[in-house]
């Protein structure tokens, strides 16, 4: 699904955030990216979403060779993976409901599919109830849903998220993570981004772990 | 690693046929205008200081156009009233004057001939100046018999031309066609289409600057919501969508207002203007800009605030190219 070959990332042309990363992801497998602050984990998200292009070697995703993608093309790679942000980044001006169509918005896709869809995705993140609320009106765990919800709606069958428990305590932290565990039952690829090493380490995943920018750890989970 | 990344759940993932995703797309196109419109509403004072902006931008070059219209009605008013006067010796007898009226009338190029005697000349001459009868001491009429010629061909230049042959009829004196005043005339109207045109072009620029700014503010305030569809795949159509038609709101909006300006503007310039042109002599008329002007000044206004919304969401979106 995934396959990072001699990767680097340069930002300005000097400092090096990326250098040399080799992995490789099979369809359906659930995989935590971690280190330190600074070591270039939401480097590899930002390349892999096609926010930022690699300095050097080839990132490979589905097929697509993401160093050649057009930017015509760029936004229809992306309609096919799912992202989970850091802060959630939900658009705080409309409903719970509009948020999660968010995607289904952008692909054209008919008003009557939209609605079953997006309440599938509330219903799968436990929040079918909320979907008239304003987000502000929600809690922030409850906000993590929304956007894991958003972020599944299309049916991606890559799952990115960076720091998705980033401001949780550990019960919700746990949770969120049991429901990215969920969707990967279901199939979904999954990389998760985290340097919460306590809640990585109980979960048994495979784990990279990343310092100063090299892939350090490869750890099959048990 | 060439493996689709199609679905599992391949049954509920069917892709929308065409006709519903292009009823999908239309769909999208009413909301975002509707949106897009209450958003502008959502800040009316802003809205109201953008719109007045254009309106004046647009009002002055309409002007203009509107003045130069008028200008060009007029010179062919008085291209119309374009005439001669051929005076006669003043030696001349009253009938061979007749003689001379005769000669010219049957001339190709001239149309009616009106022979003013002398002493209706002095008749007019009194009537005109009110002088009464302190003519009536003059021991004989000072003035020369004339002839009030209507050329055919009305152009400055034929006319000029027919002055001069004039001029070597037997018993003419002199023929003058005051028409340089005319030629002048048409000099400044040919000058000031070029001035409309330059204020046109410039003014056209000022509208694309206002909606410019004024959307990317809009951008500004939105960044963090145009960072977000981007990411999860919005193309930049998409994005630019709702600002397109934020700037051909503005664009009309403005262009309706400056209808409303001019609307009020002629009526309130009208009566002096036609009062000036009767003190002329000419019914003559401001004109207003008409069903096909308004309509072209909308369009125009429509397209430029598009434009400028176009150009300030382009900046915007190729700053946020991946590097
Ligand atoms: N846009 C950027 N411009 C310059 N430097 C950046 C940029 N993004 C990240 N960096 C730097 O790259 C390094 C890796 O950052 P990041 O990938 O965000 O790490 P992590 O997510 O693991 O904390 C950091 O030192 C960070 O300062
Ligand atoms: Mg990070």
């Amino acid at each position: 699904m995934i396959a990072f070959e001699h990767v680097g990332k340069r930002y300005g042309g000097r400092f090096e955030a990326l250098a040399d990363v080799n992995f490789r992801l099979s369809r359906g497998e659930m995989v935590f990216l971690t280190g330190h602050s600074g070591a270039g984990k939401s480097s590899v998200l930002k390349l892999l979403t096609c926010l930022e292009r690699p300095s050097r070697g080839r990132i490979v995703v589905a097929g697509h060779d993401l160093g050649q993608l057009g930017s015509v093309r760029i936004p229809f790679y992306r309609r096919q993976i799912g992202v989970v942000f850091q802060n959630h980044q939900l658009l705080f001006d409309r409903t719970v409901f509009d948020n999660v169509a968010l995607p289904l918005l952008i692909q054209g896709m008919p008003a009557s599919d939209v609605a079953r869809r997006v309440r599938a995705a509330l219903d799968k993140v436990g929040l079918l109830h909320r979907e008239r609320a304003l987000p502000i009106e929600l809690s922030g765990g409850e906000q993590q849903r929304i956007g894991i919800a958003r972020a599944v709606v299309h049916k991606p069958a890559l799952l990115l998220a960076d720091e998705p428990t980033g401001n949780l305590d550990p019960q919700l932290s746990a949770d969120i993570m049991r429901l990215f565990e969920d969707f990967n039952r279901i199939g979904t690829t999954v990389l998760i981004a985290s340097h919460d090493l306590a809640l990585i380490a109980r979960l048994r995943h495979r784990v990279l772990r990343l310092k100063d920018g090299r892939l350090i750890a490869d750890e099959n989970g048990s | 690693m060439s493996e689709r990344m199609s679905s599992r759940r391949g049954a509920n993932q069917q892709a929308p046929s065409f006709l519903q995703q292009r009823r999908a797309w239309q769909a999208h196109h009413r909301q975002v205008a509707r949106d897009s419109l209450i958003r502008l509403r959502q800040r009316p004072l802003g809205t109201l200081m953008t719109l007045f902006a254009i309106a004046v931008a647009l009002v002055l070059p309409a002007t203009l156009w509107l003045l130069l219209g008028g200008a060009q009605v007029l010179d062919r008013n008085l291209e119309d009233t374009a005439q001669l006067t051929v005076y006669l010796s003043p030696s001349l007898e009253e009938a061979s004057a007749r003689e001379v009226a005769d000669k010219v009338r049957q001339r190709a190029d001239v149309g009616r001939v009106e022979l003013i005697t002398a002493a209706e000349g002095l008749h007019q001459f009194q009537a005109s100046l009110d002088l009464g009868d302190a003519l009536q001491g003059l021991d004989h009429n000072p003035l020369p018999a004339s002839l009030v010629v209507q050329p055919v061909t009305r152009t400055p230049e034929a006319v000029a031309a027919l002055a001069m042959q004039l001029r070597q009829v037997n018993g003419v004196d002199e023929a003058s066609a005051d028409m340089q005043w005319l030629e002048r005339l048409k000099q400044l109207t040919r000058l000031g289409q070029r001035i409309v045109l330059a204020f046109g072009a410039l003014f056209a620029l000022g509208v694309l600057l206002i909606v410019g700014n004024t959307i990317r503010l809009a951008v500004e305030n939105r960044r963090d919501e145009i960072e977000v569809v981007t990411l999860i795949g919005a193309t930049h159509a998409f994005v630019r969508r709702p600002f397109l038609y934020s700037g051909a709101w503005l664009g009309l909006g403005g262009g309706m207002l400056a209808l409303v300006l001019l609307a009020v503007g002629m009526g309130w310039l009208s009566s002096p203007l036609s009062a000036l042109a009767s003190s002329y002599g000419t019914d003559w008329e401001l004109p207003g800009l008409g069903f096909e002007g308004s309509l072209l000044l909308l369009v125009c206004s429509t397209v430029l605030g598009w434009l400028g919304a176009w150009i300030a969401v382009g900046r915007h979106l190729a700053r946020m190219r991946p590097r």
